[in-house]
């Protein structure tokens, strides 16, 4: 029997973790930067093919690109680099969509240069 | 009569004996009927002298794929362009269309970032028989 962690976000963590970062699955207590964290958007599941016999669906996913904000130049160039690794590893199957702009987010003491990449992809329960 | 609402939801399809449902995120069986007007003295008259059927559906690309979709329908239209596919369209339990139509060539391709998608519009050979049980 599929399931959606075995079947997609798995194979999607797995693949994320030839890039030079911390990988998360879901969202972790202490973000260790650089890192990639693995969450869904909103709507989190779309039905948008025929028939019930099986259950089928749009999954929309967010990955999380951060790195330490130290210097602004120098935090922004990490980024960039993570985010351009990031969508090198995506793997077949899943639609790549936008990158939303950078912005600061404070974790614990460190405040962490974050930016949001738009994934889906469609998954069928078998 | 309470209110019914049937949605994609409850469609299930069928072509050349293949379930299509995975791949089909919408499917329509669509007449465009002839008719014939006449400007009469006593006014316009009309006659209706023919039907035209259209299967149209929209898919999710799964080209490479084993038992892949539209490989199938490649190899229908190249080997067999003239021999209609039977397919079965249930729009919701108890109504089921049952017909033919003729293979089309999938479009091969798509824009990035997006899924590959696709839309067929294949004409059906006759009138699709509506069995209501």
């Amino acid at each position: 029997m599929s399931s959606i962690l075995d079947d997609v976000r798995d194979p999607l963590r797995t693949a994320l973790l030839g890039v030079a970062a911390s990988v998360y699955a879901s969202v972790p207590e202490a973000v260790i930067p650089p890192a990639c964290v693995i969450l869904y958007d909103s709507p989190m599941m779309e039905s948008t093919l025929i028939g019930k016999a099986a259950v089928k669906v749009k999954l929309n996913f967010i990955v999380t690109a951060a790195v330490a904000y130290n210097s602004n130049s120098g935090s922004l160039d990490n980024l960039e680099k993570l985010i351009i690794e990031i969508l090198g590893a995506i793997p077949s199957g899943y639609v790549v969509g936008d990158v939303q702009r950078p912005s600061i987010t404070s974790v614990g003491a460190s405040n962490l240069l974050v930016a949001d990449i738009s994934i889906s992809t469609y998954y069928t329960q078998t | 009569m309470a209110t019914t609402i049937v949605t994609g939801r409850d469609i299930s399809f069928t072509l050349a004996t293949t379930n299509y449902e995975a791949q089909t995120t919408a499917v329509t069986l669509v007449n465009a009927p002839v008719i014939s007007t006449y400007q009469t003295l006593d006014g316009k008259a009309y006659k209706h002298i023919d039907d035209q059927w259209t299967l149209n559906i929209d898919l999710l690309a799964d080209w490479g794929v084993a038992s892949s979709l539209f490989e199938a329908m490649w190899t229908a239209f190249t080997s067999a362009p003239n021999t209609a596919l039977a397919f079965t369209l249930v729009t919701a339990t108890g109504a089921s269309f049952a017909g033919t139509a003729f293979p089309v060539a999938p479009t091969a391709g798509g824009a990035a970032p997006d899924a590959q998608t696709d839309s067929w519009s294949m004409l059906c050979a006759t009138t699709p028989v509506l069995t209501i049980s």
